[in-house]
C-alpha cells in the first residue's frame, strides 16, 4: 500500500511552516530582518547615531506607541497627512520630505523591524550608530570625480547607470540631464548636508532606484565624489533667486526650448538630407523627353 | 551536362503588321482586373521608338539586368547590400508616368448630357484619381511615329550610331519603323528570380516558365527594377507583382498562349528546346558580341543521343524530347540561325527570339527615271537599308554585326530562290550563288519559306505535352475516388426531392 506522503516530503513542509511561523517576541532579531533594515532603513535613520535626513530612532518607542509606529510605516504619507503633530514635526524637520514606505513591508516585517529598534536602542551602541561612509574632509578632485559620475563620463564601478539619466543639476551642458527623477541641485541642502546624504547614497530610496541600485552599490570613493559635487552645486546656486529646494524636475525652461529645438532642426536636417541624396525620386523619363524636345 | 526543356519562342518582325491584337488579347485575358490597368504583359512597340515603359532598354535610369567583371555576375539592381539603403525607396523604378496613367472614357456622358447646342463628348478620365485628365502618354503612344522628336529619337538603341547616322535615320526620305512586339522572355537567367528578396519568383522546373508566386510577392519590387525588359509590373491593388505566365493554363492543356493564339500575322512561333543549365553561369560571363553565338551553343541538339541521354536522365519525358525535335525554336534559333535574342547583353538570355525585319532599302533610280528593281540592287542593298545595321545590332545581337547580317542575308537569299521559282526574274545561277553566300541552300530556303509563309496552327506551335496526368498522380491517387459518387454531396441524396 502506497503511503498518503512520502516522510521527506512531510519534514520539509514542516520547516516551511515554521520559517513562516510569527517569531516570538525576545527571540533575537534574525539575519534576515537586520539586513531588510539595513536596506531599507539605515539610508535615513540612525540608532543612537544622531540624525541623518530622517530622525535617529534611538528611543522612538519611549515616544511613540507600536500601533502609531506600524501605521506610520506602512504608509509615511498618508500618517504625515492625517495632521498629526508628531508626524507632521518629523515632515518639517526633515524639510518637507515624505519617508517612503519601505519596499515589501509587510506587517509581519514591519512587526519585526520595530523589535529590532527596540532592541538595538537598549544597547549602549547600537550596530546602526554610524554610517559606514568615511568622514575624511572632501577635496576637488572629489568634485571632479563627482561631476564626471554624474554626468556619466566616468562609470560607477558596480554597472550602476549614471545620474544624469534621470535627473539634472544646475550647472550641466547641452540639454541638461533627464527629467525623470528630482532636481539634485539643492539636494545637499535638502536632506540636511553630508552625512544624511552620504548615508541616502548608501542605499538609495525611492520606488525607482532602489530596484535599480539594490544589486549596484556605489563605493565608498563615489559617494563622496558625489556629495562633493552635489555639496559644490548646492553651496553655489544657495544665492540664486528662486532657488527651489524641493527639487521638483523643471519643466520649461531653455534646455526644454533647446531638446524641442534639436528635435524640430534635426528631423528638418534629416529631411533635407533625404531629399538631396534621392532628389530623383520622382524624375520621370518620358517627362524629360517631352520637356526636352519643346527647346 | 543538365539538360533541361524550356519553352522558346521566335517572333518573325517581318511579318509583324503591329495590330495589337495580342495585346489586346492579353488584356482581356489577364490584366482587365483593379491594379492591373496599366499592365500590358504583351505591347507592340514601334522602332525606333522608346517602347513601354519609356526607354526601357535605358539601364543607367532602371538598373536592369546583370552586369560582369568577366568572372563574376551581379544584379546592376541590386544586392545583399545594396538591398538596405534602398529599403524605403528604391531608386530605379520606373514611375507611373514612365508606363503612363490608366484612363478610361465617361461614356455615360454620351446618354446622359442634357440637351444643348453641341454634340456631348465622352471625356476621358483617370483610372487611378478618378478625375478628368488630359491624356498625354500611353503604352503605344508613339506608335507608328518612325521620326517623332519625342520618342523616336530618344530610343536607346541609337547610342550605337553616329551622329551623322543618326541624322541621317531622320531624314524625311529615309523614315523607316518597324513593330516590336514584346512579352516575357522566360529567360533562361532571369534577373528578376535573383532580385527577389522573398524568393518569390520561380523558374518552372518542367519547361521554365517564370513565375511569381502571390502568397510569397511582398511587394519589394526588386523583380520590377531588375527585369531589364520590364516585364514584371506590380499591382498596386493587390500589393503584388505580376508578370506574364505565357497562358500557362493554356500551355498545359496544349493551347497556344492567347496572344500567340490570336496573333494576325501569324509572326509567333513556339516550341521547346533542350539545353544545358549548367553552362549558363560560364557564358553569361563572356563578353557582348560573343553572348549570341555562347547562347546558341547551350541550346543542345535534340536528336543527338548523348542529349536524349542526358534528357532522359534528368526525368524528361520521351514525349518532351519528341516535340524539342520537332521545335521551330530549335529550327529558326539553332539550324537557320536566323532568329536572335533581345538585348543579349543583359546577360539574362532570353529565350524570346525575333527574326530581324527586312526593312526597306534606299531606292535608287536607274536608266529613265525608273526605280530599279533587279536582283542584284536587292541583295547587294541589304545593308543599305534605311535602319542601319548598327541600330538592329544593337537591338537584336548584342552589337554583333555579323550576327545579324547572317540572318539578313538569308532571308533575301531566300527571297531570291523564291523570285526564281514564282517569278522567274532570278536564274537557277543567281539564285545558287545568293544561297551560297547567305550560307544556305534550295532545301533549306525552301523550309524557311514554309515555316514563315505557309505554317499551319501545328507547325507554329509545338507545345511540349504537361503530362499533367502523371503530375496529378505525384499528388493523389485517381483510384482514391472510385466508385465513389461523383466529388461527394453537400446534402445526402434522397429519392424525389
Amino acid at each position: 500500500m502506497r503511503r498518503l506522503l512520502p516522510s521527506r516530503t512531510l519534514t520539509a513542509l514542516a520547516a516551511v511552516f515554521a520559517a513562516a511561523a510569527p517569531a516570538l517576541a525576545g527571540d533575537p532579531p534574525s539575519e534576515e530582518t537586520i539586513a531588510w533594515f539595513k536596506q531599507n532603513c539605515t539610508s535615513c535613520h540612525t540608532i543612537g547615531g544622531g540624525r541623518l535626513s530622517g530622525p535617529d530612532l534611538k528611543g522612538v518607542l519611549a515616544r511613540r506607541t507600536r500601533a502609531q509606529l506600524e501605521t506610520f510605516i506602512a504608509d509615511p504619507k498618508a500618517a504625515i497627512d492625517s495632521g498629526d503633530p508628531y508626524w507632521v514635526k518629523a515632515w518639517n524637520d526633515s524639510n518637507g520630505v515624505y519617508m517612503p514606505a519601505p519596499a515589501g513591508a509587510s506587517p509581519d516585517r514591519i512587526r519585526k523591524a520595530i523589535d529590532l529598534i527596540e532592541a538595538e536602542s537598549a544597547k549602549e551602541k547600537s550596530q546602526f550608530a554610524g554610517t559606514a561612509v568615511s568622514d575624511r574632509p572632501l577635496v576637488a578632485d572629489d568634485v571632479a570625480r563627482g561631476r564626471a559620475l554624474f554626468e556619466g563620463t566616468l562609470a560607477f564601478r558596480e554597472g550602476a547607470p549614471s545620474c544624469i539619466g534621470c535627473h539634472s543639476v544646475d550647472g550641466l551642458s547641452g540639454f541638461g540631464g533627464g527629467r525623470l527623477g528630482k532636481d539634485l541641485t539643492h539636494v545637499f541642502a535638502r536632506l540636511g548636508g553630508r552625512k544624511p546624504l552620504a548615508a541616502w547614497l548608501s542605499a538609495p530610496q525611492s520606488p525607482v532606484m532602489t530596484p535599480v541600485y539594490r544589486d549596484r552599490p556605489f563605493t565608498e570613493a563615489e559617494i563622496l565624489g558625489l556629495v562633493a559635487y552635489l555639496k559644490e552645486r548646492s553651496e553655489t546656486n544657495a544665492g540664486a533667486a528662486g532657488a527651489d529646494l524641493s527639487g521638483e524636475p523643471r519643466t520649461g525652461g531653455s534646455g526644454m526650448f533647446a531638446f524641442l529645438a534639436a528635435g524640430v532642426g534635426g528631423l528638418l536636417a534629416a529631411l533635407a538630407l533625404f531629399d538631396h541624396f534621392w532628389r530623383s525620386r520622382f524624375r520621370s523619363v518620358r517627362r524629360s523627353l517631352v520637356e526636352g524636345s519643346k527647346r | 551536362m543538365d539538360v533541361r526543356s524550356q519553352i522558346g519562342m521566335v517572333f518573325h518582325l517581318d511579318k509583324c503588321i503591329g495590330c495589337h491584337t495580342c495585346s489586346i488579347a492579353c488584356k482581356n485575358v489577364w490584366t482587365d482586373r483593379p491594379g492591373t490597368e496599366y499592365m500590358w504583359w504583351n505591347n507592340v512597340e514601334t522602332k525606333p521608338g522608346t517602347g513601354y515603359p519609356t526607354r526601357w532598354e535605358d539601364q543607367q535610369a532602371y538598373k536592369g539586368g546583370w552586369e560582369t567583371d568577366g568572372k563574376n555576375l551581379r544584379l546592376k539592381a541590386t544586392g545583399k547590400a545594396r538591398i538596405i539603403p534602398n529599403i524605403f525607396h528604391n531608386p530605379s523604378m520606373p514611375s507611373m508616368d514612365d508606363y503612363y496613367e490608366p484612363w478610361t472614357y465617361r461614356y455615360g456622358d454620351l446618354f446622359n448630357a442634357p440637351e444643348g447646342d453641341d454634340q456631348p463628348t465622352a471625356i476621358p478620365v483617370s483610372m487611378v484619381t478618378g478625375e478628368p485628365i488630359a491624356v498625354e502618354a500611353g503604352p503605344n503612344w508613339d506608335d507608328d511615329l518612325g521620326g517623332s522628336k519625342v520618342y523616336a529619337r530618344n530610343d536607346p538603341n541609337m547610342e550605337a550610331l553616329s551622329p551623322e547616322m543618326r541624322t541621317q535615320m531622320f531624314a524625311i526620305e529615309r523614315l523607316v519603323f518597324f513593330y516590336l512586339p514584346r512579352i516575357c522572355n522566360h529567360c533562361l537567367n532571369p534577373a528578376c528570380v535573383a532580385s527577389c528578396p522573398s524568393g518569390a519568383l520561380y523558374k518552372r522546373g518542367e519547361d521554365g516558365i517564370v513565375l511569381v508566386n502571390q502568397e510569397r510577392c511582398r511587394a519589394w519590387r526588386a523583380c520590377v527594377s531588375a527585369c531589364p525588359y520590364k516585364k514584371v509590373f506590380y499591382n498596386w491593388s493587390t500589393g503584388k507583382s505580376e508578370k506574364c505566365i505565357l497562358c500557362f493554363p493554356r500551355i498545359e492543356t496544349g493551347q497556344a498562349p492567347a496572344c500567340f493564339h490570336s496573333c494576325v500575322g501569324r509572326i509567333r512561333y513556339l516550341g521547346n528546346v533542350l539545353y544545358d543549365a549548367d553552362r549558363i553561369t560560364e557564358i553569361a560571363n563572356l563578353p557582348d558580341d560573343q553572348l549570341v553565338e555562347a547562347q546558341r551553343s547551350i541550346i543542345l541538339d535534340p536528336n543527338d543521343p548523348a542529349v536524349i541521354e542526358g534528357a532522359r536522365k534528368n526525368g524528361i519525358h520521351e514525349s518532351v524530347i519528341e516535340s524539342a525535335q520537332r521545335s521551330p525554336v530549335w529550327k529558326f534559333v539553332r539550324v537557320w540561325k536566323i532568329a536572335l535574342p533581345p538585348h543579349v547583353e543583359y546577360r539574362t538570355f532570353p529565350m524570346l527570339f525575333y527574326v530581324p525585319p527586312l526593312l526597306p532599302v534606299m531606292s535608287t533610280t536607274g536608266q529613265n527615271g525608273v526605280i530599279r528593281s533587279d536582283l542584284d540592287e536587292m541583295f547587294a542593298q541589304t545593308e543599305e537599308a534605311r535602319a542601319p545595321m548598327a541600330y538592329l545590332a544593337k537591338l537584336l545581337s548584342g552589337g554583333n554585326e555579323g550576327k545579324l547580317r547572317y540572318a539578313l542575308k538569308k532571308q533575301m537569299a531566300v527571297r531570291i530562290a523564291r523570285r526564281h521559282l514564282t517569278v522567274g526574274d532570278a536564274t537557277r545561277e543567281q539564285a545558287e550563288s545568293a544561297l551560297r553566300q547567305a550560307d544556305t541552300t534550295f532545301e533549306e530556303a525552301d523550309a524557311i519559306y514554309r515555316l514563315t509563309a505557309l505554317a499551319t496552327f501545328d507547325d507554329r506551335f509545338v507545345i511540349p505535352p504537361s503530362q499533367r496526368e502523371m503530375a496529378m498522380e505525384m499528388l493523389e491517387d485517381p483510384h482514391d475516388r472510385r466508385a465513389e459518387a461523383g466529388f461527394g454531396f453537400r446534402a445526402a441524396p434522397a429519392r424525389g426531392a
